[in-house]
């Protein structure tokens, strides 16, 4: 079918208008166009062609002449040659909108073009959803770091104001140091009354910060313990406290006991810790005297 | 559109429903058949370079009514409106007259700045509704001058099976475009 077409340039030649004066032929051509689909189609484009060479410019003196003054008399042509104008004006203008997009920017479809030439791709006006796309994207990322740098400051803000009241509450410990210490007061007993000198017995202050007592008593021997600790006037009375402890026994065999107990209730007076072993036949224990002054 | 008065025709609905029938017995098919004569006879007369192709189409089937008869006349309905049309091309060469472009051929604006508006409207939404290969073509063949054309059309031809083949789809694309167009026009007009 498609080598029964007639020559291209004859279908031209026919509708620039200069068959007109060879009958046979133009009638024959003429039929064949009408009645035949495909060369029907074939000379559209070829009518499509010459509208397109006439805006390229490339048409020669005469070709132009008969494009004026025979084919574009129908209102229909003129109508397809402004049609090709409006399409190509659009796609220039988008292509000079984009071209300086494409020069910062290339796609990858301009990237696969210049593989083979020194091409720069057009970029198509719906493609300039990817560029708003993108700069969505850049708006996007934009405000999430403007976010991601609030919160950091915030967080910044946060750790100086934390750190700021974690330096004034170091102030107010250091402040409250002294106090600590001597809410504590330390009571090392090495001498039992049996060894011990009644005017020398150790002495403590209590003062009216003083909390808890802490009690080093230095035992003679090497009992494993445990012992009952009692703490009594000098007198005898009591228990006004008592424990069962185990000593601490160092390397060397030193046996001491250490604890702490309240302060609250003492009074100036001689105080005495009864030392005794729960074990039987171990004694009655020994006595470590030691002086309480309440300050005022 | 067309720049010569309309006669006045004497075809009457009667005559244009025999004419019809003669097309087809069935309706629906006599007018499509109508509508395909129609369309290959105004081709016909635009070839030719007529200003007025649709005027000298009523002409031809006015004539063609008038002569006939009975329908076994209508064989080749197609064929016997064509020797019609060329009578009617031949009568009207003769009586035609130099005529000279009215508009800016160069232009592509309408004359009416609102259609135009509306005319790249419809261009945007057409394009749209192309499909992502036509877009991509029309768009690359159009979208060049000079060197970098030719070897844009020359690499989408390679993809496109040969510059004919290409030439042909983009003529097609350009066609569709060009029809949605004018009909979105239309449409936003009215």
């Amino acid at each position: 079918m498609k080598s029964n077409l007639p020559d291209r340039s004859l279908i031209r030649e026919n509708l620039l208008g200069r068959l007109d004066h060879e009958k046979e032929l133009e009638e024959q051509l003429s039929h064949d166009i009408c009645f035949n689909d495909e060369l029907s189609e074939m000379v559209e484009f070829i009518e499509e062609e010459i509208i397109e060479d006439f805006l390229d410019g490339t048409l020669d003196a005469a070709d132009k002449d008969a494009v004026n003054t025979y084919f574009l008399r129908p209102p229909e042509r003129k109508e397809k040659l402004r049609f090709a104008r409006l399409l190509r004006n659009h796609f220039e203008d988008q292509h000079q909108l984009v071209g300086t997009v494409s020069d910062t920017r290339p796609s990858a479809y301009t990237n696969v073009v210049r593989e083979s030439s020194d091409y720069r791709a057009p970029i198509p006006w719906w493609s300039h959803f990817k560029t708003y796309g993108q700069l969505a994207a850049l708006i996007v990322l934009c405000i999430g770091s403007l976010l991601y740098i609030s919160a950091l400051q915030r967080k910044e803000a946060d750790l100086e104001s934390q750190l700021a009241q974690e330096r004034e509450h170091s102030a107010s410990l250091v402040k409250e140091a002294p106090i600590l210490e001597s809410s504590l007061i330390p009571l090392t007993l090495v001498t039992d009354r049996s060894r011990g000198d009644d005017t020398q017995i150790p002495h403590i202050e209590i003062k009216p910060s003083t909390r808890r007592i802490m009690v080093d008593i230095a035992l003679q021997g090497h009992s494993p313990g445990p012992f009952d600790v009692r703490l009594e006037t000098k007198a005898g009375n009591g228990p006004i406290w008592s424990a069962r402890l185990l000593p601490l026994v160092s390397s060397s065999g030193d046996t001491r006991l250490v604890f702490d107990l309240p302060a609250q209730g003492m009074e100036s007076d001689v105080y005495s810790f009864l030392v005794s072993s729960p074990l039987p036949g171990s004694g009655s224990g020994k006595h470590y005297d030691f002086r309480v002054e309440l300050a005022h | 559109m067309a720049p010569q008065k309309r006669e006045k025709r004497t075809l009457t609905p009667e005559a244009f429903g025999k004419f019809l029938r003669c097309l087809s017995e069935d309706d629906e098919l006599a007018v499509r058949e109508y509508q395909r004569i129609r369309t290959k006879l105004i081709r016909f007369f635009l070839h030719k370079g007529c200003t007025d192709a649709e005027d000298l189409f009523d002409k031809t089937v006015d004539i063609v009514v008038a002569k006939v008869e009975s329908c076994v006349e209508y064989q080749n309905p197609l064929a016997y409106c064509y020797g019609v049309a060329r009578n009617v091309w031949h009568e009207h060469t003769r009586e035609r007259k130099s005529v000279t472009l009215e508009v800016d051929v160069a232009s592509p604006e309408h004359p009416d700045p609102k259609v135009h508006e509306l005319e790249l409207q419809c261009l945007d939404r057409c394009l749209g509704r192309l499909s992502p290969g036509d877009r991509d073509v029309v768009t690359r063949y159009h979208g060049q001058h000079g060197r970098d054309k030719i070897q844009v059309r020359r690499l989408l031809a390679d993809g496109a099976g040969g510059m004919n083949a290409l030439r042909v789809r983009v003529h097609r694309i350009r066609k569709e475009l060009r029809i949605c167009v004018v009909e979105c026009t239309k449409r936003l007009l009215n």
